[in-house]
C-alpha cells in the first residue's frame, strides 16, 4: 500500500486501526493525484466476508474533522469477521486500492494513563536507586469485563541518550525499575498491546525520574578510619616482629648452607680452638698428638723434629709415614705421621685427618709436582711432597710431613723426620747434596725453613709463591732449589702442587722462603726430596719415576712413576727452569 | 481376573472416586456446608479463563510460525477469507452482542466451539508430524493444542455443571457430547489445509477466551462488569 516513488502515486489506503476492538477507522491518501484530493472525489467501500456474502457498502461515516478518514462504528464493526475496503474514484468507477483484514488484527490499544513512579530504595553507597512505576490501563480499553487483555511494556532511558531500555512485558499495572543511577535524569514511557497479538499502541507521555545523590553519612567515615588504623597497626606490629626476630627469620627464610661436614669432627670446634673433642677423637685413633696441635701447627711441626731428633725411637720413618704414629713428644711432629693417604688409617681417622688437613689453610699441602726435567735423577731421598687432593680427602696433617729419605728397591718409601738433609735423621745423601754449597747458616736456616708451597688447591698461586720465594730469598737465590718440584712442563696438569716449605716456627710472616737454595750447583733438587707426583685413589704415592726407586708406600704400589712429571706451570720461573735443568 | 487386572480396576476406581471428590459434587458437599472445601465458581472461572488464554496464545504462536514459513503475500486478500468449518456456528461477533446473549446460549456456544475442534486438531497434529516441513516443535504444539482443547472442554463442562447446580443457569444446556460432528471441510468439500486449520483455530480460540470472560463477568459480579 505504501508506494513511494517519484512516479505518480495512486490513491491508496494508509492504514486501518482499531483502538478498543469495538470500532475502527481507515485512512487513505490521494497520492499525486491532486485532482482527487478534493473531498468526495474518492470513496470507500467495504464488504464483510460472511457466509452470505454481503454487498459492497460505502463507508458508513466519513469523519468530518479529519481528512480522508472513514469511521466504522460499533454497529458496523464485527469482530472475527473479515473485511475488505476499497478506494474508488467517485466518477470513473475505478478502484485504486483494496485492503482486507480482520478487526482483531488491527487493534492498537491506546496508551496507558496515569504513569507515575515512587522511590523504592537507595543503595548503601548512594549511587543507585530503584523505583516502582505505576499506571492505569487506557480508559478506552474495556479490561474490566475482560473484553481486552492487555500487556504493557515500559521503556526508559537517560535524559539525552538515544537508546531506550525495554523491560519485560507486564500484565499488571505496575513494574519496578532497578539499578538507576542517582544524579542522573531518566525518561520513562509505556505502551501496550493485546495479549497474543503484535500491534503496540502509541506511547504514553514520558515522565522524568531524578533522585539527588544522598551524601553518605555517619558510618562511612568512621568505618574508613577504623579500617585504615587497623591496617596501620597490623603493619607496625609486623615490622616489630620482623625486626625483633630478624635473626631467627633469616635462619628460617634463608637457611644457611651447611658447611661440608666431616664425619666425627665439628669444624666449629676446630675454629674456636676447642681442642678437647678433637683431641679425644684423634687420640683415639692413635694418629694425633694433641700436644702438637696448636695455632700454628705447621710451624710446630717443623721445629720439633730438629730438637727431637735424638728422641727418635726405633720406629722407622717408613712406619711413621705409613701411619704407625704414636702419640709422642713434640718431636714427633714431623716424623712418622701418617700421611693422609695411608690406607692403614681407620676410616674414621681418615676423615679426621682429612678434616684436620683440610682446615689448615696454610697446611703444608704438598702438591705433587712433576720433578723437573733436570733433576729427575737428583732425588735420592726425595722429599716427598704429598699430593694434595682438591677435595681434601687425604690431607696430611702438618705433623705428617715426612721427608722421604730413601726409597727402597721394593718401592717402599723411607721417610726421614721430614727435615732437610741437615737434620740428623736425614739421609746422608741429602747431606751430601745439600751440604755442599749451602753455608752453615744457610743450612741452619734451611733447617728451620721449610717452605711449603701450597698447591694451587691450597689457594696459593704457584706463581706467587715462586716470586715470593725469589724475592724473599735471604739465602742464595737459587729459587730453583726451593722448587724441587721443578718447573712445570707445559702441559702438565698444574693441578697439584709441588714443593712444600716448612716454615720454621716464628717465622710465619714470610711463609715462603727459599729453602736451602744453594746456588745452582746444588742442582739436583735435594736428594732428600722426591717429588710426589700424585697420590692416586689407592692412596699410593706416585713419585717421580726417575727417582732412584719408585717411591711409594709399601702397601700401595705406585701406580705409575711417570718420568719426572713437570712441575705445574707457574711455579717456577723460566730462570728456575733453566737452572734446574741440568 | 488375574491379580494385575484386579489392581488395575482398583486403581481406576480410586481415580474415579478422587475425581468426584475434587469436583465437589453436590451430594457430598451441599452448598453452604462448613468444613467442606468447595471451589468457588469464581475460582473455577479463573482457571478456565487462564486455560483458554494459554490456548489462544499457543494457537497464535503456531499461526505466526505458519505465516513465517509460508511467506504470505503482503496483500491479505488471498488468505483473509477462510471458510472455517465452524462458520456455521452462530457466534456473537461483538462485545455487546455477547453481552446481550443469554448465559445458557453463551455457554452452549463455547462448548460447541470446543467440541468442534477436538478432531480437527488431532488431524492437524498427525498431518504436521508426517510432513517434514515443520520441525518437531511445531508439531508438538499442534499436539498440545489438541490436548488443551480437550481439557478446556472438560473444564467448561465442569463450570456449566456448577452453574447449573447453583441455579445460575437453567438446565437447558444439554450434553454436547452428542452434538453433531462437524467435519472440517471448506465449502468446496475439500479438506482444509493445515494453514487454514491453524488460522481458523486461532480465531476460534480468541472467541472462546472472550466469551468466557464475558460469561464470568455476568455470572460472578465484579466491579466494572
Amino acid at each position: 500500500m505504501d508506494k513511494t516513488r517519484d512516479t505518480p502515486v495512486l490513491p491508496h489506503f494508509t492504514g486501518c486501526r482499531s483502538r478498543e476492538q469495538e470500532t475502527f477507522r481507515c485512512w487513505w491518501s490521494a497520492g499525486t493525484f491532486s485532482n482527487l484530493s478534493e473531498p468526495g472525489a474518492l470513496v470507500v467501500f467495504f464488504q464483510m466476508k460472511n457466509t452470505p456474502l454481503s454487498d459492497w457498502q460505502e463507508c458508513p461515516e466519513y469523519t468530518a474533522t479529519v481528512e480522508n478518514e472513514c469511521y466504522f462504528s460499533k454497529t458496523f464493526t464485527h469482530i472475527w469477521t473479515s473485511y475488505c475496503v476499497q478506494l474508488r474514484a467517485t466518477a470513473q468507477n475505478i478502484t485504486y486500492d483494496e485492503f482486507c483484514f480482520t478487526v482483531e488484527n488491527i487493534v492498537h490499544p491506546d496508551p496507558p494513563v496515569g504513569l507515575n513512579w515512587t522511590l523504592l530504595n537507595v543503595s548503601r553507597s548512594g549511587l543507585n536507586f530503584d523505583i516502582l512505576v505505576r499506571w492505569a490501563p487506557p480508559p478506552s480499553a474495556d479490561v474490566h469485563t475482560g473484553w481486552m487483555s492487555l500487556k504493557y511494556e515500559v521503556q526508559y532511558r537517560q535524559r539525552n541518550a538515544s537508546h531506550w531500555d525495554k523491560l519485560d512485558l507486564e500484565s499488571g499495572t505496575q513494574q519496578s525499575i532497578y539499578g538507576l543511577q542517582t544524579d542522573k535524569e531518566y525518561e520513562v514511557r509505556i505502551h501496550c498491546k493485546m495479549s497474543a497479538f503484535h500491534n503496540f499502541g502509541e506511547f504514553s507521555d514520558s515522565i522524568f525520574v531524578h533522585v539527588a545523590p544522598i551524601p553518605s553519612k555517619e558510618s562511612v567515615f568512621p568505618t574508613m578510619v577504623l579500617l585504615v588504623s587497623g591496617v596501620v597497626g597490623l603493619l607496625i606490629l609486623l615490622m616489630l616482629v620482623i625486626f625483633s626476630q630478624q635473626q631467627r627469620l633469616m635462619v628460617i627464610l634463608l637457611p644457611p648452607v651447611p658447611a661440608p661436614k666431616i664425619k666425627g669432627i665439628d669444624p666449629e670446634l676446630l675454629k674456636k680452638g676447642k681442642m678437647d673433642q678433637l683431641n679425644s677423637l684423634l687420640s683415639s685413633q692413635h694418629m694425633y698428638n694433641q700436644d702438637t696441635y696448636r695455632e700454628d701447627p705447621w710451624v710446630e711441626f717443623i721445629q720439633l723434629d730438629l730438637d727431637d731428633a735424638g728422641e727418635k725411637s726405633g720406629s722407622s720413618d717408613t712406619q711413621r709415614l705409613l701411619g704407625f704414629t704414636r702419640p709422642g713428644p713434640k718431636g714427633d711432629d714431623d716424623s712418622g705421621r701418617a700421611s693422609c693417604y695411608d690406607p692403614d688409617l681407620l676410616p674414621d681417622a681418615e676423615g679426621l685427618l682429612a678434616a684436620h688437613c683440610e682446615m689448615e689453610e696454610h697446611h703444608p699441602l704438598v702438591s705433587e709436582s712433576g720433578p723437573s726435567t733436570p733433576s729427575p735423577e737428583a732425588t735420592d731421598a726425595p722429599f716427598l711432597p704429598f699430593r694434595t687432593q682438591p677435595v681434601g680427602q687425604s690431607w696430611i696433617n702438618m705433623d705428617f710431613y715426612a721427608q722421604v729419605s730413601d726409597v727402597t728397591p721394593a718401592g717402599g718409601v723411607v721417610l726421614s723426620p721430614g727435615q732437610q738433609s741437615e737434620t740428623p735423621g736425614m739421609n746422608p745423601d741429602e747431606k751430601k747434596k745439600k751440604g755442599e754449597d749451602a753455608g752453615d747458616e744457610e743450612v741452619e736456616k734451611e733447617k728451620k725453613l721449610q717452605l711449603l708451597v701450597v698447591g694451587s688447591d691450597g689457594g696459593y698461586s704457584p706463581e706467587v709463591v715462586a716470586r715470593q720465594v725469589e724475592s724473599s730469598a735471604p739465602y742464595s737465590p737459587a729459587p730453583e732449589n726451593a722448587y724441587h718440584a721443578l718447573p712445570p712442563e707445559p702441559g702438565e696438569e698444574p693441578q697439584t702442587w709441588s714443593v712444600g716449605y716448612l716454615v720454621p716456627d716464628g717465622e710465619a710472616q714470610a711463609p715462603y722462603f727459599l729453602p736451602e737454595a744453594p746456588p745452582a750447583s746444588v742442582l739436583p733438587p735435594v736428594s732428600d726430596y722426591t717429588v710426589v707426583q700424585e697420590v692416586d685413589g689407592q692412596h699410593s704415592l706416585l713419585l717421580n719415576p726417575s727417582a732412584p726407586q719408585s717411591p711409594a708406600c709399601p702397601p700401595n704400589p705406585t701406580k705409575h712413576l711417570p718420568s719426572m712429571p713437570a712441575v705445574p706451570m707457574g711455579y717456577l720461573t723460566p730462570e728456575l727452569l733453566e737452572n734446574l735443568s741440568p | 481376573m488375574s491379580r494385575n487386572q484386579k489392581q488395575a480396576v482398583l486403581f481406576v476406581a480410586l481415580l474415579c472416586l478422587d475425581l468426584r471428590t475434587h469436583v465437589g459434587s453436590a451430594p457430598i458437599c451441599p452448598h453452604g456446608h462448613t468444613g467442606c472445601h468447595i471451589l468457588s465458581l469464581a475460582d473455577l472461572f479463573d482457571r478456565v479463563i487462564q486455560h483458554s488464554a494459554r490456548l489462544h496464545g499457543l494457537s497464535s504462536d503456531l499461526h505466526s510460525e505458519f505465516e513465517h514459513f509460508f511467506l504470505p503475500s503482503k496483500n491479505h486478500i488471498g488468505r483473509v477469507y477462510r471458510k472455517c468449518h465452524t462458520s456455521s456456528i452462530l457466534t456473537p461477533n461483538g462485545k455487546e452482542n455477547a453481552q446481550k446473549l443469554a448465559r445458557e446460549e453463551l455457554t452452549e456456544v463455547i462448548l460447541k466451539l470446543l467440541t468442534a475442534w477436538r478432531d480437527p486438531l488431532s488431524q492437524l497434529h498427525q498431518s504436521m508430524a508426517h510432513q517434514q516441513d515443520f520441525n518437531s516443535f511445531s508439531s508438538n504444539k499442534a499436539l498440545e493444542l489438541s490436548d488443551m482443547v480437550h481439557e478446556l472442554r472438560k473444564g467448561v463442562e465442569k463450570v456449566t455443571e456448577k452453574m447449573q447446580l447453583l441455579g445460575m443457569i437453567s438446565n437447558s444446556v444439554n450434553g454436547l457430547s452428542s452434538s453433531e460432528a462437524l467435519l472440517p471441510a471448506s465449502e468446496s468439500g475439500e479438506a482444509m489445509s493445515d494453514y487454514e486449520l491453524v488460522y481458523c483455530f486461532r480465531r476460534d480460540s480468541d472467541k472462546v477466551q472472550n466469551y468466557l470472560k464475558i460469561l464470568k463477568c455476568r455470572i460472578v459480579p465484579e466491579h466494572g462488569c
